[in-house]
């Protein structure tokens, strides 16, 4: 696996997408990618570009949010979903094909990340990031009903999302508040009651790894 | 002849620790063997107590390094940050698979070997099972029945501390246990439906080996279902919590550890093993030890691999191997999801803590008479619970609904695996690999197994009854599946040394002596001559206990 190479070409392209997006282009995919493979940068980073990073904050911001416990972005899931991508937790490692890009076209090695830069800016019909919350939340909900939605999209593969999605999600549970605040954990429970009524506020247990594994 | 020790234990696992203790109460000056390394009972658990955002990767880990390093390994359900250490780092550790085939060979080297990271479900083979052999003539006839097994069950059960419910069930013979873990609202009310549908069925709490009452300085369970980490409450059974205790306690026991044994040492005057060859695998210095008697405990496929290995001019094939059966008639059990179901009723119900044991639904097919297209029978594991964060995965939604949404408890689901007895086939073998060697140049283990048509036939069984079970309980079926995963995936690979009466047709006797070299004693997973369906590790207990009883008599009795 080369790594350092794939994140290397998907850097050229972040580059190119943001400028698209920022310049307002009419973004479709044709348009879009018919401009990328003109070129791609050959500079090796292995950081998350400025963009990709304000990216990832705010979906993960959006995903979930502050409430009454602190959400994603206060918890810092988006290192942990960097860190994540860039050790291949859950198969995030492979390149995203050209068939789960809308328009079918795509560059050999597109990273999720620049998946999810493209569509949410198509579905945003411009830069995502400078686009008003609301517009943000509608774009970033087609995109997650989209991948849920039953049967999935023709190819087999399941939507990129759900994989963001997933690393997002694991990266605020297993946050000290996301287990302990927003649910509840307890290392050593002591007893086992095998029936006890749920209560109006009831918050499950992040400690129950029987569910993780069969959950 | 005067020797170093009386005798030599290979492996401290699960059956080895079993060895060490036996025989060191019985009097004997004991050596035993561990190739991994040191793991102190208690502050040897670096993981034990950490919360997931205390891991670097959360308790998922670093897929980079497991692609790299833990290839095989990683894939079991038990492998992750918190566990990581108590499995074999698979680029250091090569074995060998027949073209065409894959098997998934889990391992843990290190003091305790598996003891620490078995599953604890602990079960008694029946006479259904001793006489399956026979009956249908797949393998070699078991040179025991129950009745000869029966009261060294006992004997390990009353020592070990099993948690379970006695249910008179023929399939599955009742044992001594500490009392029952209960079934939660969901699996108590499947039970009723279940065994008032079909009354040769029963559904009860899986037989465990984690403590329900405090015994001998080990606590009773925490329920924090991390058993795989190491429990200091030692409410599990492990060499470290329960049998090397034992046998530190009679100061008969030698314990070396980082060492591993190269070979059994044979006299070809005497007809006898003299010991073992081994090598410090931190200094790389060699060594021989030398022993009235041997026990193999090494873990079943590395137990045929030492004596494939002890190769001598009396032995060309492997020590033990007149019979050229050495390494043959290999087992797993077959096994797969047999269906998980979605419930809507007790959403207002749920449990308190992780008992660290699912249900049981013993074998009901072909006992006393043949139903079906396959032979002998299969087993359900499982149980029912309701989900938790994970479910965020898989579930549409963002921002603040979705996250309110996440915040209870998930919905109740039931899941039954089904577990396939495994018929015992010369085809399916352990050889020495002829070209490909370790990094000492010592030649690998290859496994030949694939998994045949009777499993799968039973596994469809399976599919099909698990499915009608939890439709009856009310459930909505999502998922139910009949093929067989890659061999291994049982983690309950054995045989290769099977037991039998005829020296020609068999590897090991009643004792689980070599026919060949009689104090050389197999007594782990190797010495299976059928797998039965159900989890094997009890059984190995009680025949190692039963061996080493023998071994005893025979020394004393000097025909050994």
């Amino acid at each position: 696996m080369d790594q350092g190479k794939r994140d290397a070409r998907g850097t050229g392209r972040r580059q190119f997408l943001m400028t698209m997006a920022a310049a307002g282009a009419a973004l479709t995919p044709t348009t879009l990618w018919a401009q990328v493979k003109a070129g791609a940068d050959a500079s090796a980073v292995k950081a998350l570009a400025p963009s990709q990073r304000a990216l990832l904050d705010r979906v993960a911001d959006l995903t979930i949010p502050d409430s009454d416990t602190p959400g994603a972005l206060a918890v810092g899931v988006p290192a942990f979903v960097t860190l994540a991508l860039a050790h291949g937790l859950e198969g995030a490692g492979a390149p995203v094909p050209a068939a789960r890009f809308t328009g079918g076209a795509a560059p050999d090695g597109a990273t999720v990340l620049d998946w999810l830069t493209f569509e949410l800016d198509l579905k945003t019909g411009g830069a995502f990031l400078s686009a008003a919350p609301a517009a943000q939340m509608r774009a970033l909900t087609a995109l997650d009903s989209a991948a849920y939605a039953s049967g999935g999209p023709p190819g087999g593969d399941a939507s990129p999302w759900r994989l963001l999605k997933g690393l997002i999600v694991t990266g605020y549970y297993t946050s000290e508040a996301g287990a302990s605040q927003e649910l509840q954990y307890d290392l050593v429970p002591g007893h086992w009651d095998p029936d006890v009524p749920v209560g109006p506020h009831a918050r499950a247990w992040s400690n129950d790894w029987t569910a993780v594994d069969f959950g | 002849m005067s020797t170093e020790f009386d005798a030599i234990v290979v492996g401290s696992g699960i059956t080895g620790g079993w060895a060490a203790k036996e025989l060191t109460e019985k009097g004997l000056k004991v050596l035993m063997v561990e190739r991994g390394r040191m793991i102190e009972h208690g502050s040897g658990y670096v993981t034990e107590t950490l919360a997931p955002w205390e891991m670097p990767f959360r308790g998922e880990g670093d897929a980079a390094l497991y692609a790299r390093d833990f290839a095989v390994q990683s894939k079991n359900r038990h492998f992750t940050e918190f566990t990581q250490n108590h499995f074999v780092n698979d680029r250091d550790n090569p074995y060998s698979v027949a073209e065409g085939t894959e098997f998934n060979w889990w391992r843990g080297y290190q003091l305790g070997g598996r003891s620490l990271t078995w599953g604890r479900q602990s079960y008694r083979m029946s006479d259904y099972d001793f006489g399956a052999n026979k009956k249908d003539g797949h393998g070699s006839d078991w040179p025991i029945r129950y009745a000869d097994l029966a009261p060294w069950y006992d004997h390990v059960e009353r020592f070990i501390g099993v948690s379970g419910q006695a249910e008179g069930v023929a399939s599955l013979p009742d044992g001594v246990y500490q009392p029952p873990m209960a079934l939660n609202v969901l699996e108590r009310y499947a039970k009723g439906i279940i065994e008032q549908r079909w009354p040769d069925r029963r559904l009860t709490i899986g037989r465990t080996a984690n403590l329900t009452q405090e015994k001998e300085g080990r606590s009773a369970c925490q329920y924090r279902s991390i058993c795989a980490r190491g429990c200091s409450y030692g409410a599990y059974f492990s060499t470290q919590s329960s049998t090397l205790p034992a046998a530190q306690k009679t100061g008969n026991l030698t314990l070396v550890t980082d060492t591993v044994v190269e070979r059994v040492d044979y006299d070809a005057r005497t007809r006898r093993a003299t010991g073992v060859s081994v090598l410090n695998v931190k200094t790389g210095e060699r060594r021989r030890h030398t022993a009235r008697i041997v026990f193999l405990n090494a873990g079943a496929f590395n137990t045929n691999h030492v004596l494939l290995r002890s190769r001598s001019d009396a032995f060309p094939a492997g020590l033990g191997n007149s019979s050229g059966l050495l390494g043959t008639h290999i087992m797993d059990h077959a096994t797969t999801v047999g269906a998980v179901a979605l419930f809507d009723r007790f959403q207002d119900r749920t449990t308190y803590g992780n008992r660290p044991t699912g249900i049981v639904i013993p074998r009901f097919r072909n006992l006393d008479r043949q139903e079906g297209d396959f032979l002998r029978g299969y087993s359900f594991q499982g149980g029912a619970l309701r989900s938790t964060w994970t479910r965020a995965k898989r579930e549409a939604g963002v921002g603040m609904d979705f996250k309110a949404a996440m915040r209870g408890p998930g919905g109740w689901r039931m899941v039954l695996v089904s577990f396939a007895e495994s018929l015992p086939r010369p085809t399916n073998r352990l050889t020495l690999d002829p070209v490909k060697t370790d990094a000492l140049g010592a030649p690998l283990l290859k496994i030949d197994f694939t998994h045949g048509e009777n499993e799968r036939k039973a596994l469809a069984d399976a599919g099909r009854e698990a499915s009608a079970m939890l439709t009856a309980a009310g459930g909505k079926v999502v998922l139910s599946l009949d093929r067989p995963g890659v061999g291994g995936s049982a983690i309950h690979e054995m045989g290769g040394a099977m037991m039998g009466d005829d020296p020609r047709a068999s590897v090991t006797n009643r004792w689980n002596q070599l026919h060949d070299v009689p104090n050389v004693f197999v007594s782990d997973g190797a010495a299976m001559a059928s797998s039965a369906c159900q989890n094997p590790s009890l059984t190995y207990m009680a025949l190692t206990a039963r061996a080493c009883d023998a071994a005893v008599r025979l020394l004393r009795e000097a025909k050994i």
